[in-house]
């Protein structure tokens, strides 16, 4: 189910070995990935559908909302790729109410640095 | 005081001039207590002015009693030359201004400019290793034409490490980006001090040929280095590195590794200065070398290794 059917083997894409990795993750094939993910999470956002990946229902809603763009993205991408870029996108949501949290209680975001060597 | 006491002591301010100018030890018990003793170098010049305008009157004095000041209040002076005369004798004026606040300025520049200075070799001082080095150490690698690349090549450059992979989805083309940038305004400033190196931490995939391909994209001056496992396995460990890339893998395997993300500032003798995170801007990241390089005292080879 979802995108882990393949179907039959689309050559469009940028060339991947076997494992499903590119063989050259040059420029022009990254921004090729991130155009398609980039339309994917667009389709998603209009279908207000956040996580894609993790939950049993969320793959299925990408897949009937969005599934058309979603072989697109496992197309262009590696599929390592694929999966670290629907996780980030839930982690990269998740933090942003995290931080507007903070805020609307008056905290104050501080970027982590690294620990001055005087601090020691 | 009372009345007299004070007109006396105005009247006897003429004699106790001439006094004053040779010696401020003087018998001051004429003088009010509040009178101060170094004020009466300028009241004698006053004195003096005053003694072509008016006489020393006890009527003078007299007038004066009512108020607290013993000086002569301005509308004392009659005209613009009397008042000109006097405003030249005080001892604040337009010069004295610009140089107390031009020596201010430059004592502020000054230390402000060595407080960062030493700062800044404070933490030079405090990464190097006594003895054997805390961060970065011996290693031996291959670089992306195939030759070999040891940690001795680094020495007489400061070098920028980063360690990397090209299978990486996002966050390490963004930095190789950023490092150009970063080696581009380095070298801008200070010539080819600086060699910008990136180790891969996944020596299964990256082999010189592919290192060669991804890096020329960023920028011509990059030098890739790989290995096999074990060699990239201690060179990670020396630079504190934490990377996860599985040892065996097999051919066309899709996987990420995860690593650490940061740029390592290391000096000619081969030593750590400073590890510059991902909240860094290129030209933050820039500043902070070009300020290390600057501070630098040794010699440093400015041409390029192969040269």
């Amino acid at each position: 189910m979802g995108w882990f059917s393949s179907g039959p083997k689309d050559e469009s894409g940028p060339a991947k070995t076997s494992g499903g990795a590119f063989e050259s993750p040059s420029r022009s094939n990254r921004k090729q990935c991130y155009t398609a993910r980039d339309a994917f999470f667009e389709c998603l956002d209009k279908n207000n559908v956040l996580d894609s990946i993790n939950t049993k229902s969320g793959r299925e809603k990408a897949q009937t909302f969005c599934g058309q763009l979603d072989q697109e993205f496992e197309k262009n991408c590696a599929h390592s790729w694929v999966e670290y870029f629907k996780k980030q996108r839930v982690v990269n949501y998740q933090r942003e109410q995290t931080i507007k949290k903070i805020e609307s209680q008056g905290g104050e975001i501080v970027a982590p640095q690294l620990p001055l060597p005087s601090s020691k | 005081m009372s009345v007299p006491s004070r007109a006396v002591a105005r009247a006897a301010q003429s004699f106790e001039c001439a006094a004053a100018r040779r010696s401020f030890a003087s018998d001051s018990s004429i003088y009010s207590s509040s009178q101060r003793l170094a004020g009466r170098g300028t009241q004698c010049l006053r004195e003096a002015q005053r003694a072509t305008i008016s006489s020393q009157t006890a009527r003078v004095s007299q007038s004066q009693i009512r108020s607290f000041s013993q000086t002569t209040s301005r509308n004392k002076l009659k005209t613009i030359d009397q008042i000109k005369a006097r405003n030249r004798g005080g001892p604040f004026n337009l010069t004295a201004a610009i140089l107390f606040v031009a020596s201010g300025a430059g004592l502020w520049a000054y230390f402000t400019y060595e407080k960062e200075r030493m700062a800044r070799k404070r933490i030079a001082e405090q990464t190097k290793g006594i003895g054997k080095p805390k961060v970065g150490g011996p290693f031996q690698l291959i670089d992306q034409e195939g030759t070999v690349f040891s940690s001795d090549d680094m020495l007489g450059k400061y070098s920028l490490v980063y360690f990397g992979f090209t299978h990486c989805p996002d966050i390490c083309p963004d930095e190789l980006d950023k490092m150009a940038l970063m080696y581009d305004k380095v070298t801008e400033q200070c010539g080819k001090v600086l060699l910008p190196l990136m180790i891969t931490c996944d020596p299964a995939r990256d082999t010189p040929k592919v290192l060669k391909e991804y890096l020329k994209e960023f920028h011509p001056e990059f030098i890739g280095l790989t290995g096999d496992y074990e060699q990239i396995k201690q060179t990670c460990k020396a630079y504190r590195v934490y990377f996860s890339t599985p040892s065996s893998v097999k051919p066309g395997e899709d996987y990420l590794v995860d690593h650490s993300i940061y740029f390592y500032l290391m000096d000619p003798e081969g030593d750590f200065v400073e590890a510059i995170g991902r909240n860094f801007t290129a030209d933050q990241a820039a500043k902070i070398m070009i300020d290390h390089i600057k501070d630098w005292e040794k010699p440093l080879k400015k041409e390029t290794r192969w040269e």
